[in-house]
């Protein structure tokens, strides 16, 4: 595939093996941008983004954020805390009247799944996912998918887990469309509240022992235990959770000795990961972090560049 | 479909490249290696790679950059379609340096300009020239080529297409092609 056609980026599983490898390639020329003095492209220049979190968040809107200043868009940061959705405004009626103000980009977060799916087919500005719900998060996995190409070099045959709490993850969902797509195998694993049999129905393997999880991976991708789980009798407690499911360096001797470790953050420190696995050699968790601003540049100037 | 007519040979292409190389060695006339050639994706790499060769059979050894001018093009947002980002491979501090750009035509001069501003962002460059195959003489900019082989005058619906045998890094022809825009 030669050519980007989408106005929006709603998910990883609406794209194709080659849509998704489009993206990566682009997104290796726009990480070299942020490695030059001159940090910055005109790609955007005139052009106006808005980020619009109705579900908060710190480090996905920095990274859209400093994105979106690399390309030279202006920008407009929507808390919901602050917008009229408070006053009993609707969804569609709040971006509606965003998009009244000649904007040619939304960002958005939501806590409900398919919300900006629901926009994108009411909107004539594109719009880009950065997490509904528990069903997507794009841009968090095409940040996984390029750190481990990156690393790696290729997917298919590459074994990656996932482990942590599946069932309410939408960065698991988006890694294991991107990731069966581009022929990788896929394991998921954690207590069985948290890791449903019914995931094998997609094609990934189910496990619920650590051990079982890890021997065999290329990567192994630790996801954030919310506390607040606990609470709701998914498992006993965060100690029992992190002695049965959380990585540590003894669990190492049991991997692969240059499995990647990675994390969306922000970390548990020695509940889902020790300390000194996630400052290890193996870890590659900075490195999503960086990638993950190479990656959302790319998918902002595609879906702007082709909006007409 | 797009019909072609060949304007110029393999040969005479060949002839047009080693002319131009010429004119760069003229112009950069007190032996000297550290001038750069930067050729502009997608046909302006392999026309500066052979221009490299060229040079160095003449004894000069300049340095050699690829450059992809997308992220500073003046039509994103009003396309239906973006293409694939080149890699943009620029392996020598830009700073003070003298660099030919090379493009196989120079049509509007849009490139030239977005690749002007590409440039500049990698450092402030001491000189910059402009190498092309072929001066279509009529664009949209006041941008002109320093060394060129080839001028061709065509209506402007006509593209002229210089080709590159693929892997062989030798001029297949330099073509007019009737274009049909289906994007």
């Amino acid at each position: 595939m030669a050519q980007w056609k989408r106005k929006d980026l709603l998910g990883l599983y609406d794209l194709s093996a080659e849509e998704i490898t489009f993206i990566l390639d682009t997104a290796a020329e726009f990480k070299k941008v942020s490695q030059r003095r001159v940090k910055k492209v005109p790609a955007l220049r005139g052009m106006t983004v808005v980020n619009f979190f109705v579900e908060p968040s710190t480090r996905t809107r920095v990274s859209f954020e400093l994105a979106e200043q690399r390309l030279s868009a202006d920008i407009v940061n929507m808390q919901a805390q602050a917008s009229s959705l408070l006053k009993g405004e609707t969804l569609l009626d709040t971006v509606k009247n965003i998009e009244a103000l000649q904007v040619d980009l939304v960002v958005m977060r939501h806590s409900a799944p398919g919300a900006q799916n629901f926009i994108a087919k009411n909107l004539k500005c594109g719009v880009v996912n950065a997490g509904d719900g528990a069903h997507e998060h794009p841009t968090q996995a095409l940040l996984d998918l390029f750190t481990i190409r990156e690393r790696l070099g290729a997917f298919k045959g590459l074994n990656v887990s996932i482990i942590g709490d599946i069932v309410h993850s939408r960065v698991a969902r988006s890694n294991i469309w991107g990731l069966l797509k581009l022929g990788a195998n896929v394991t998921v694993a954690g207590p069985s509240t948290l890791v449903p049999r019914e995931f094998e129905e997609i094609g990934v393997r189910v496990c619920h022992n650590l051990r079982d999880a890890v021997a065999d991976a290329d990567v192994v991708n630790m996801l954030r235990i919310q506390h607040e789980r606990q609470n709701s009798g998914f498992f006993p407690s965060i100690g029992e959770y992190a002695a049965w499911f959380g990585i540590k360096t003894s669990t190492l001797r049991d991997m692969k000795p240059n499995a990647l470790i990675m994390h969306p953050g922000p970390i548990n420190r020695d509940v889902e990961l020790a300390g000194e696995v996630a400052d290890g050699p193996n870890s590659v968790i900075l490195e999503q972090v960086t990638n993950g601003l190479a990656v959302r540049m790319a998918v902002l100037f595609l879906v702007a560049g082709c909006r007409k | 479909m797009n019909s072609y007519a060949q304007l110029y040979d393999a040969e005479q292409t060949m002839r047009g490249v080693r002319e131009l190389a010429r004119q760069i060695e003229r112009h950069f006339s007190v032996p000297r290696c550290d001038f750069a050639l930067v050729g502009i994706h997608q046909m302006g790499v392999p026309l500066a790679k052979l221009l490299c060769r060229e040079l160095a059979a003449g004894g000069r050894a300049p340095e050699f950059g690829q450059l992809d001018i997308t992220m500073y093009r003046d039509d994103i947002g009003t396309r239906s379609m973006l293409p694939r980002i080149n890699e943009t491979v620029i392996p020598f501090d830009v700073n003070d340096r003298e660099i030919i750009l090379v493009d196989d035509v120079l049509s509007s001069g849009r490139t030239i300009r977005a690749a002007l501003d590409a440039l500049t962002d990698y450092g402030r460059p001491g000189l910059i020239r402009l190498a092309v195959l072929v001066d279509r003489g009529e664009p949209e900019f006041p941008i002109r080529a320093d060394f060129t082989a080839f001028r061709v005058t065509l209506p402007p619906e006509r593209k002229v297409m210089v080709r590159f045998e693929p892997d062989a890094d030798f001029p297949a022809g330099i073509f007019d092609v009737n274009w049909h825009r289906n994007q």
